[in-house]
Formats: structure tokens, C-alpha cells, sequence
């Protein structure tokens, strides 16, 4: 089962051929026990695009992601993947997302944790759960408890996940909390690595983020 | 059908419309609830004749018989709420099922208090493991749990959906409850004390019963309108309509 | 198994639980303890005398049982709200349902396994005649994971709560009344030396019933309890 819809040999589109919208919002808002939390919001998320989610605390940026997630119910608008609406029933591990809890079973190690994800999500072609410990860092600390970690180490454990699954969609809220400045060139270059490859990535961050292909995208969400 | 009923649902599905709706209602039934519940109880207590095996002490029936027929028939109407609410996610009728819940509980604990003093006389005893009074004991455990379910969240929307989940799992239960403790209660060769069926029932006893089964089936209405409008304000109270409510009322006052 | 099919993620997913069971397997025991404190009180509250235990036997296994599963049930879904591994299934390319299924079963295999295999001793303390055991241990390998099941959907109903210990149990009552009085009549029946196939049955009807529906009724729970 390979998801990354958009394969190597398919990015060789003439140049004037837009990539496809992965992801996309129309109008879409949400209130919470109708106080309107953040929106109406619009954009599209095209292959090898990554956007920046901006806001104060309490814009709505978390709750935004788990909106395009399907966890939460949009109140108004809709979300479209690959042009179609979709919910959790259907988009079938298109989307994998990296919120404040990380996921991972403390008392598992971390390759444990990412045989679990690789079992429920699938593997992505070529993708291998040592090498993406490795490349995020790891390497050494395989069979070690997750609990035995430190944050930042937990968090590159995260990372690691992304690395290995088929998913198209990142939504990733706060990847670079709790990590150094070599573990933000790390979220920075996977997130490079994942355009390249054609996949799309939305970001939420209060700091302020550079990445190696140049200004991202920005979605503004107003508190 | 003509579209007018559907399309008249529609708009009671607005909170401001259902709140001036219930407030229009709510008078009526009220006042029209406890015209027919005297009726009913001075003819049940002094028109009625005595019943020639229990006497004076079966006149209870005409408190106990409608209350226990509001606890089932409550049910089945917060069921129904409960189902359009969580399918249609339409927020007034997971209110109407969530407000109908203590009104379940209150006439199924009366159908259970009643029950007991009636036994006193006719069993000996205030309390007995009989099917009927055993299943509406769990009955009032369920109405209980959904009640307690709806306040246990702190998103109001939230709790209400988790409840309503519950009254439809409840309502899938209750005939299994029913249905088990009837097997249960033959196996232990429990009370076999059988009272009077309703269906051969003295007319001068019946229309009683069923003036008081008008009376109560008014009585919810009124007593739901009442919480649902409390309901409504509470859960909206940013809303421009409260808003303006309160001005108007302000000024009226 | 290709990763990512559904028998795959199944499987990885019934193994992550018994693992991480394993792996703090002091707290397996725990219902296990209990069941076993619980069912000593008892001749010390009603007297040792051998017919009045070996006539209330049956129905004290039973709520024993019942007790120390309610007990256990509070953690089925918490840990993985609280750690963010419920967002991951949920997000699986899998149906919510069949995940939950595994968790209920992993459940049931770490915390009423080891209840069933010490039920035999529990009835032997309170003098349940050995006649009677083979209809025990039947009723209780139907009715814990008919009340694993039941007890999923309102953990599930729970999950996004603020308390819910006694609520859980309030909820749970009104469910588990028909599973006691088939399984405990089931072993009554045995003791009398009469036929207690036909409870038996029943409780097998509402497991299959149970098997298929609770799961379902489950994972639509947890979206209401995730929905926040």
C-alpha cells in the first residue's frame, strides 16, 4: 500500500503544471459552546507546499489541526482531501498528525513504538524504522524505554514516526518545542525532505521558523 | 404530507423559536395539568368505590399506575430526542432529552415510593424483590447515570451527546433488564402476590386513572418546557437573542 | 502481513497491549487481590458455617468478579487519551471499531483471564460444592467479556469527563443486572442438581450480540469523548 500519491517519477511535470491541492479549506470555522474559536479560514495546500500556521495563544491554531484531522467537527465550511470531503472514516492514513501528546507508549521502547505505528499506519515504500532513528538522532537509544528519554529526545522519537509512515499530510502543531537548535534544523530538513518528495506539510508555531527552501507559506489565524 | 409539519419542526429546531414556543405552551399545559390531576384524584379517592379485596389502600393506584406509566412512556420520548439529537445534531431536541431525564427519574421515584407503601398493606412488607418494582428500581439507576453522565462533562454540548448515547444504549436495555428479572424472579419463586390488572378495571375506577394519565403526560410538558427554556438560556447566554431578551424583559419589568 | 492491513494493525495493536501489560505485570495481579480480599471477608462477616457459605458461593463469585473487573475498566481507554495514542488510532487507516475490539480483548485476556483462573479457588474457600464448578467457570468465560464489552462503551462515554469512578458504576449496574442473574442462576441451577444449559445460552446470545455491537457502540463513543 504506497499513499504518497505523487511518486518520484510523476513530480516531472511540465513546469507550468500547478501540483495537485492535497488539502483544502473553504470557509471553514469552528466555535466551541458557540464562541467562535478561530475562521472563516481559506487556503490550499498543493503537493510540496508547507505552510506556516500562524497566531497568538489562543487563535485557534491546535484546534485548527484537529479540525483538519476530523477528530473535531468543523462548525461551518469544509475540508477537502484530494478534492473530496472526507472524514475519519475515509481518508485512509492520508494524514498523520503530531500534536502535544506525542503518541508514544512510555514503556515501549522507541522502535517498538514505531512498529506499533508502522502496524496500524502501513510502511512507507523504502522506509526503514532504524535508519528514520537514526537520521532523527537516535541512533543508540533504539531499545531504550521512551520513558528513559529526554523531552527532546522524545520528541525526535515523534519525528521518527513521520518518517516511516505513507502519509501525504503532516499536521504538526508545535514540532519545534522542547527541541534544541540542532533538533529545529532537524524538523526544518524533514519537512524539506517531505516537499521533495511531494507531500504536504501544515505547521503551527508561535516562533520564528526558516526553512532551507526559502519563506514558507503563512496562514494567519486572528485571536 | 403537506411540507408545512416538517417545515415547522425545522424552525422549532431554533432555540428562540422553541424558546417563545415553550413559553406560549407551558401556561396551558401547566394550568390544564392540575385542573384534570384534582379531577381525577377526588373522583379516584371519594367517587371511586372501594375495591372489595383491598378496600380503601388500592386507591394508590391512581398516583402509582400513572406515575409508573410516565417513567416508561418518559423514556421512550427521551429516546426519541436522544436518537434525532445525536443523528441530526440538532442541539434543542439533546436538550428536550437531557431536561426529560429528571422528570423520568422524579415520577419513576414516585412510582417506586408509592409502590412500597402500597405493599405495606397488601404484601406485609414495604419492600419486595417483584419483577415490576425490581426493573423500575433499575430504571431509576439508569435515569440516574444519564443524569449524572450530562453534568459530569464541562462542555455542556458535550456531556449532552455522551448522555444522549447513553439513554440510547438504556433504551436497548431496558426490555433485556425487564426480560431477565421475570426469569429471575420465577427461578427464586419470589412474591406471587398478582394485583389487579388494569384491563378488568371498574369504568368508575378507570376514567380516573386516565383523566390522572392526561393530567401527568400535561404535567411533563409543562415541567420540560419549564427546564428546556432554563436550558436555553443557560447554554446561550452570549447569544444576541438572550441578549435581547433580557433587555426586553429589563424593560418590562 | 503487509504493515498497514487490517489484520496488521490488529495484531500490533493487541501485541502493544499485552507488551505494555507485561511490562508493569504487578498490576495484573491487582484484580486478581482483590477478588481474593473481597471473597475472604465474606465467612468473616456471615459466620464459617459450610451450607450458608456453600449457598451464597455462586452469587459472591459473581460480584466479586464483577467488582474487580468494574475496578480495572477505569484504565482502558485513559492512558492512551492522556498520552495521545487514542489520536493515533482514531487516525489509523483502520475501522475505530476493530482497534477498540483488540483493546476490549487484550483487556479482558490481562485483567479477567487471571479472575477466571482463580474463580475454582474463591468457590473452594466458600464451599462451593465441585458439582457446581464446571458451570461456574462456563458462566464466568461468557459473562466477563459480555461485562468487558459493556463496560467499554461506558468507559468510552466517560473518557472525556472530568470524574468518573462512581459514575461508572451507577452506569454500569443497570447493564450488568441481566448478566448476574444468568450467570449466578446458571450456577444455582447446577447446585440444585438442575439442567443451567438455558442461562448459559442466554449469555451466550448476548455475548455474540455484544461482540458485534459493543465495539461499534464503543468507537462512536470515543468521538464524542475525543470531540472536545
Amino acid at each position: 500500500m504506497d499513499f504518497l500519491g505523487i511518486p518520484r517519477n510523476n513530480r516531472r511535470m511540465p513546469a507550468s503544471a500547478e501540483p495537485p491541492i492535497l488539502l483544502e479549506a473553504r470557509a471553514l470555522s469552528f466555535s466551541r459552546q458557540d464562541e467562535p474559536v478561530f475562521g472563516p479560514v481559506d487556503f490550499a495546500l498543493r503537493a510540496g507546499e508547507i505552510a506556516l500556521v500562524e497566531g497568538d495563544n489562543g487563535s485557534g491554531k491546535t484546534t485548527l489541526l484537529r479540525v483538519l484531522t476530523g477528530m473535531l467537527r468543523a462548525g461551518e465550511g469544509e475540508v477537502l482531501l484530494d478534492g473530496l470531503r472526507f472524514s475519519l472514516d475515509t481518508m485512509a492514513g492520508a494524514v498523520v498528525f503530531l500534536g502535544h501528546h506525542l503518541g508514544l507508549k512510555f514503556d515501549l521502547s522507541a522502535r517498538e513504538n514505531l512498529r506499533v505505528s508502522a502496524g496500524l499506519y502501513g510502511l512507507r515504500a523504502d522506509a526503514d524504522a532504524d535508519a528514520a532513528l537514526a537520521d532523527t538522532g537516535l541512533a543508540g537509544f533504539e531499545d531504550e524505554p521512551v520513558r528513559r528519554l529526554s523531552a527532546g529526545q522524545k520528541k525526535r522519537a515523534a519525528l521518527a514516526r513521520l518518517l516511516i509512515l505513507p502519509a501525504r499530510v503532516w499536521l504538526l502543531d508545535e514540532p519545534y518545542a522542547n527541541l534544541d537548535r540542532d533538533g529545529i534544523a532537524l524538523v526544518n530538513r524533514l519537512l524539506d525532505d517531505h516537499a521533495n518528495r511531494g507531500g504536504a506539510a501544515l505547521v503551527t508555531s508561535h516562533g520564528a521558523v526558516s526553512f532551507a527552501g526559502g519563506e514558507p507559506r503563512r496562514i494567519r489565524l486572528h485571536a | 404530507m403537506a411540507n408545512w409539519v416538517p417545515l415547522w419542526l425545522h424552525r422549532l429546531g431554533s432555540p428562540p423559536v422553541f424558546y417563545r414556543f415553550a413559553g406560549a405552551v407551558r401556561p396551558w399545559a401547566l394550568g390544564l395539568a392540575l385542573v384534570l390531576g384534582a379531577v381525577a384524584l377526588y373522583a379516584g379517592l371519594f367517587v371511586a368505590p372501594a375495591d372489595y379485596q383491598q378496600g380503601d389502600a388500592y386507591r394508590i393506584i391512581f398516583i402509582h399506575v400513572p406515575s409508573a406509566w410516565m417513567s416508561l412512556f418518559i423514556y421512550g420520548a427521551m429516546a426519541v430526542a436522544a436518537f434525532v439529537g445525536l443523528v441530526w445534531r440538532i442541539k434543542i431536541a439533546e436538550v428536550v432529552a437531557m431536561e426529560s431525564a429528571p422528570v423520568g427519574a422524579a415520577f419513576t421515584l414516585i412510582t417506586l415510593v408509592t409502590g412500597s407503601l402500597w405493599g405495606k398493606p397488601m404484601w406485609g412488607t414495604w419492600w419486595t424483590w417483584d419483577a415490576r418494582l425490581t426493573s423500575e428500581l433499575v430504571l431509576l439507576f439508569i435515569y440516574l447515570g444519564i443524569v449524572g453522565l450530562y453534568h459530569s462533562f464541562e462542555d455542556r454540548r458535550q456531556g449532552a451527546r455522551a448522555a444522549c448515547f447513553l439513554v440510547l444504549v438504556g433504551a436497548v436495555n431496558v426490555p433485556i433488564v425487564h426480560f431477565s428479572v421475570n426469569w429471575w424472579n420465577t427461578l427464586h419463586q419470589g412474591s406471587t402476590v398478582r394485583l389487579v390488572g388494569p384491563s378488568h378495571i371498574e369504568a368508575s375506577m378507570l376514567w380516573p386513572l386516565l383523566t390522572m394519565m392526561v393530567a401527568t403526560k400535561l404535567y411533563y410538558i409543562a415541567s420540560l418546557f419549564a427546564r428546556v427554556r432554563a436550558d436555553l438560556i443557560a447554554s446561550e447566554g452570549g447569544k444576541a437573542w438572550v441578549r435581547d431578551l433580557l433587555v426586553r424583559e429589563g424593560g418590562a419589568a | 502481513m503487509t504493515p498497514g492491513s487490517t489484520p496488521a494493525a490488529c495484531a500490533a495493536l493487541l501485541r502493544r497491549d499485552l507488551t505494555l501489560a507485561w511490562r508493569r505485570r504487578g498490576d495484573i495481579a491487582m484484580p486478581v487481590l482483590y477478588a481474593l480480599i473481597v471473597a475472604t471477608l465474606f465467612p468473616f462477616a456471615l459466620g464459617p458455617e459450610p451450607q450458608l457459605l456453600a449457598r451464597i458461593a455462586g452469587g459472591v463469585v459473581f460480584v466479586t468478579v464483577l467488582l474487580a473487573v468494574l475496578l480495572s475498566l477505569d484504565q482502558l481507554f485513559r492512558a492512551d487519551i492522556d498520552d495521545g495514542s487514542m489520536e493515533q488510532l482514531m487516525l489509523a487507516p483502520q475501522p475505530l471499531a476493530l482497534l477498540v475490539g483488540m483493546k476490549i480483548l487484550a483487556h479482558w485476556i490481562t485483567s479477567a483471564l487471571p479472575l477466571i483462573v482463580v474463580a475454582p479457588l474463591l468457590a473452594g474457600m466458600l464451599k462451593l460444592p465441585a458439582a457446581a464448578l464446571p458451570a461456574l467457570v462456563m458462566a464466568l468465560g461468557i459473562a466477563t467479556p459480555l461485562l468487558s464489552l459493556l463496560g467499554a462503551v461506558l468507559v468510552a462515554l466517560t473518557a472525556g469527563s472530568r470524574r468518573s469512578g462512581m459514575l461508572l458504576a451507577l452506569m454500569l449496574l443497570p447493564l450488568c443486572v441481566p448478566v448476574v442473574i444468568f450467570a449466578a442462576g446458571a450456577v444455582a441451577a447446577a447446585q440444585e442438581g438442575l439442567p443451567w444449559i438455558a442461562p448459559i445460552a442466554w449469555l451466550g446470545a448476548g455475548l455474540v450480540m455484544a461482540v458485534v455491537l459493543a465495539p461499534l457502540a464503543c468507537a462512536a463513543a470515543l468521538r464524542i469523548a475525543m470531540d472536545t
